[in-house]
Order: C-alpha cells, then sequence, then structure tokens
C-alpha cells in the first residue's frame, strides 16, 4: 500500500442531539483518489470541517503523516499540506482570477511575504503555473465575481494548485460541470496523483466517483458503512437502497 | 483669509489621514469600525501631553500617539477578531461610548470636559512650525504605505479575508494576526492625526473624539470610495469644505447654515448610494447585483 498522507480514528461530532459525524476513521493516500460518497446529512462535509479544524471533533484523533492536528487552527492545518474547496466556492469575489491564485501562495500574515524578491517570483510563477494548469490564464485579470459558473470551479481549483498542497479535500468539484469541462477536471486530478497528492472528493455524480476515484468510503448517519474500491462499493445492493432514499425501516 | 485657508488644509489634511486609515480596515478588510474618532482622541491626548509635560516636538509626539493609538488598538481588534459585520459594528459602537465616557472622566489625562488647554505650539530645533506642512508630509506618507500595503500581499490577504474569510484561513493565512495587524496600522495612523489635530488647535476636548467624529470619517470613506486609495482623500476634502463653502452663499442665513448643511449631506449621501454606490471613486459595478 502507498505512504498514507492524512489518518483520521473514531472523529465524532454532535450538534445538540444530532450526532452529525458518529466515529469515522479514514485513511487517505498518496497519488490516490477517495470518494466520499453517501446521502445527504451523512456526514461528509462535517468529517471535512473537523480534519481541517473548521470545527472541534468532540472526540476522535487525525494525524497528517503522523503528525496530530487535532487541536490546530484551520490555517495550521493548511500549513501542513491540507487544501479544500467548498461547494459554495468561497472565491475571493472582488479580487482578480491572479490575484486569488497569488493569495494562496502568501500564508504570511505579516506586511510583507519572507524570502524577498526571488520568493515572490517563485510564487509568482506557480501563480501563473496554476492559472495555466486551470485553462484561466486568458481571464487572469477578470474579478472572480464575474467569471462563469465553471470558471468559478477552476479557480477554486488553480487556488489548491497554487497552495502546493499534498492533500486536497474537494466538496462537490464537479457538480454543474459539463462533459468537457468534467474532462479537464478529471485530468487535473490524475496529475495531481501523478505527483503524490492524496485526494478526498465529496461527489454526488456517481459517474465522475467511478472515473476518478481509486476507493470509496461511503458514509451513512455519520459512520462510514463500507469502503473498497468503486465497483464493490456501488455494486452493493444495501448501500445502494440506502443512496437512493429505499432505506430499509428501523424495527420499532 | 490666508489663514482661514491655512486652517482648512490642515484640518483636510488630519481628516484625509483618519479617513485613509479608516479606510485600510473598511474597506480592504471589511472591518467596519465605527471607533475611530476613539483612536484619534487617544493620539490627541497622548500627543497633547508630550507637548504639554515634555517637549512640542511634533515628530515624539507623534510617535508616542502612534504607539498609544496602535497599542490599545487591541480593544478593536479583539472584537473584530470574534464577530462580523453589523455585530462588529454594534461592538465598536460600544467601545466608541465607553472611550467616550472615559475621555470626559479621566480628568488628571484628559482635562476631563474642559479638555486641555494651552497645548503649545509645535518647535523644531527651537523654531516653532506650523502643522500645515507636518500634516501633509504625514498624509502623503500614510498614502504611500497605504499604497504598497495595498497593492502587495498583505493587501490581497486583507482583501480574501474581506471576501471569505473562511477560505482564507483555508489556504494558511492566519486571519486573527492579519486583522489585527491590519487595525494598529489603522489605529495607529488615526493616533498620528490626533497628535497633529492637538499641536494645530492648541485646545483638545471630548466633543472631537465622540460617535458623531467616527460617523463623519466612515461618510468621508463611503462617499469618497471605500477601498481606493484617493477616495477617502476626496471624501475628506468634501466634507470638510462643505461648511466653509455654504457659509461663502449669500443667500443663505448663517443661523440656517447648520440646517443647510444637513441636508445636503443627508441628500448626497442618498443619492449617492443610488447612483454610485461605490462611492464617487470607486468601481461602478460594486455594490450592484451581478447576477
Amino acid at each position: 500500500m502507498t505512504e498514507v498522507s492524512l489518518r483520521c480514528a473514531d472523529l465524532a461530532r454532535a450538534f445538540g442531539g444530532l450526532q452529525a459525524v458518529a466515529g469515522v476513521s479514514l485513511a487517505l493516500y498518496a497519488g490516490q483518489v477517495t470518494a466520499l460518497v453517501g446521502p445527504n446529512g451523512a456526514g461528509k462535509t462535517t468529517t471535512f470541517n473537523l480534519i481541517t479544524g473548521n470545527l472541534r471533533a468532540d472526540s476522535g484523533t487525525a494525524e497528517i503523516r503522523g503528525k496530530p492536528i487535532m487541536g490546530l487552527k484551520p490555517w495550521q492545518v493548511a500549513r501542513l499540506g491540507v487544501a479544500r474547496s467548498y461547494q459554495d466556492l468561497r472565491l475571493f469575489t472582488h479580487m482578480t482570477v491572479r490575484e486569488n491564485v497569488l493569495a494562496a501562495t502568501e500564508v504570511s500574515a505579516w506586511f510583507w511575504q519572507p524570502g524577498g524578491r526571488r520568493a515572490q517570483q517563485e510564487r509568482e510563477h506557480r501563480a501563473e503555473a496554476a492559472l495555466d494548469a486551470t485553462g484561466l490564464t486568458s481571464l487572469a485579470d477578470a474579478r472572480a465575481v464575474d467569471l462563469a459558473y465553471a470558471e468559478r470551479k477552476f479557480l477554486s481549483m488553480a487556488r489548491i494548485l497554487a497552495a502546493e498542497a499534498h492533500i486536497w479535500l474537494l466538496d462537490e468539484p464537479a457538480s454543474g460541470l459539463d462533459l468537457a469541462s468534467r474532462i479537464r477536471f478529471g485530468s487535473l486530478l490524475k496529475e495531481a496523483q501523478t505527483r503524490g497528492v492524496a485526494i478526498c472528493l465529496i461527489e454526488h455524480n456517481l459517474d465522475v466517483v467511478v472515473e476518478l476515484s481509486n476507493r470509496i468510503a461511503f458514509l451513512d448517519q455519520g459512520r462510514v458503512l463500507a469502503e473498497g474500491d468503486p465497483d464493490t462499493i456501488l455494486k452493493d445492493p444495501a448501500l445502494a437502497a440506502i443512496y437512493f432514499g429505499d432505506r430499509p425501516q428501523e424495527a420499532a | 483669509m490666508t489663514a482661514f485657508l491655512i486652517n482648512l488644509a490642515t484640518l483636510a489634511a488630519i481628516s484625509g489621514i483618519l479617513a485613509s486609515t479608516l479606510n485600510f480596515i473598511v474597506g480592504y478588510a471589511g472591518i467596519f469600525s465605527v471607533a475611530h474618532a476613539v483612536f484619534f482622541g487617544l493620539g490627541a491626548y497622548g500627543g497633547a501631553q508630550v507637548a504639554l509635560l515634555l517637549v512640542p516636538n511634533p515628530f515624539l509626539a507623534c510617535l508616542v500617539a502612534a504607539v498609544i493609538a496602535g497599542g490599545l488598538s487591541l480593544c478593536l481588534a479583539l472584537p473584530a477578531l470574534r464577530v462580523r459585520g453589523e455585530y462588529f459594528v454594534a461592538a465598536s459602537l460600544g467601545l466608541q461610548m465607553v472611550a467616550a465616557t472615559l475621555f470626559a472622566e479621566l480628568k488628571p489625562l484628559t482635562g476631563g470636559i474642559g479638555g486641555l488647554v494651552g497645548i503649545p505650539r509645535p518647535e523644531l530645533f527651537g523654531m516653532v512650525v506650523p502643522v500645515l506642512p507636518l500634516a501633509l508630509v504625514a498624509l502623503a506618507l500614510i498614502l504611500w504605505a497605504t499604497a504598497r500595503l495595498q497593492r502587495g500581499a498583505f493587501g490581497r490577504t486583507l482583501q480574501s479575508i474581506r471576501d471569505a474569510d473562511t477560505a482564507a484561513e483555508a489556504l494558511g493565512k492566519n486571519v486573527n494576526a492579519a486583522k489585527t495587524l491590519a487595525v494598529a496600522f489603522a489605529c495607529a495612523g488615526a493616533g498620528i492625526a490626533g497628535a497633529l489635530y492637538a499641536l494645530h488647535l492648541s485646545f483638545i476636548n471630548v466633543e472631537s473624539f465622540t460617535l458623531d467624529q467616527s460617523i463623519q470619517i466612515m461618510a468621508m470613506v463611503i462617499i469618497g470610495g471605500a477601498g481606493t486609495l484617493w477616495g477617502p482623500l476626496v471624501g475628506a476634502v468634501m466634507l470638510l469644505s462643505l461648511p466653509a463653502v455654504i457659509s461663502f452663499i449669500p443667500f443663505i442665513p448663517p443661523t440656517e447654515v447648520g440646517a443647510v448643511q444637513q441636508i445636503i449631506y443627508g441628500s448626497a449621501m442618498t443619492l449617492l448610494m443610488i447612483f454610485r454606490p461605490a462611492g464617487l471613486l470607486g468601481d461602478m459595478s460594486k455594490g450592484k447585483s451581478t447576477s
């Protein structure tokens, strides 16, 4: 098995009486795509939020390449090499496309970035490379708010590319993309895999899941019900029933 | 007439510093503070005490004012780290009210309601110097620093926080540290404006550092164009010159100048929000629906 980039064990989080995540254990491997699949409310995005430090876990552990990350702030987790995208994208809407991507390379909160002019040129080069890879070079001076939907999606990917993270957490990255855009998106992921990036994506489009993922973790009611290769998981009739809302009624 | 214009220009330069520094946190970081006059006041009292108790050196007065206002900016930064939008406006409003009360009550430091009088004129190398050139230099330096920060990585960090703070943090940006620095920079600038104000007028009291003043500074930013370099300066000059211009209009009785001024302010703000919601120098597409 390839190197484990991120491992979490028994993550749990409740909101009042609702147990959103109830003991999720998951491993992300370098160079592999793991899809989190499950019905709405299964705890997929909450799991992302627990890993990235946006939410505090009630219990459980998580580590990146052996380093514990529980209790760290989101920016500290990000600096360990985790980048994420959001369902609602959260672009820097009034900044240009280039500024959005450049901002992803500038992590210091101080008045200036370390490393002087050479480091600045290196960051600009990374930003341009990310724009090129996502096909946004010609739109570099447009404001994010003025982009079409698919372009916005690719801008959120460009930010992740420029951040040079080795773990990507992508929340519905392919939703709303047409076929051509989906193919472009797939090639971005495949290229990242060759560089050893561990990718975890939440996706409702099962065609995309089959096409892109190496493994699937099926979540329901805050638990990982099954984990394995896409063929096995998606052909399981019990899981299909849960996914499509035909859940067996629990005994009264 | 010359003295009148010099006075107006000095106050315009000081207001320009206030508006530019407030714009730095409102326009770039999205921190809508209605407590900028607090830091103006802290700088004014600090600078005045330096001149009264030590030496009337304007550089020392400005330095002390910047350190006091920048240091105490944590009082503003702390709520800014925890709450956003209208909640922060309410928190800064509370800070403004508490500070105004303290300014009026802390007699040994502020002179109470009566304020501090007889503040010596600024001196350099034993010679009395006018405040206008000092204020213009300070304004130029603050505009230069603001422009440098705004166009560089720090400006992008603040704008990213303004637009989507969770995404900025997910990219490794320490949002709290960046906000704290931005607020300290802006408040230190307001403190410098305060020291210059005290040295210029030779008299200060709490009346200059109340909510009215904070709102006027915010109006300068909004009218000129939040998030632009020159907009706040244009707003400051306009709002400061308006009373003087109105007072020269012959058919308006002197007793009605205040009322006419309020009507013009109100009408201008309303028309501006309809036709140029991003301010006079602001981006026309901002504030309008893009969908």
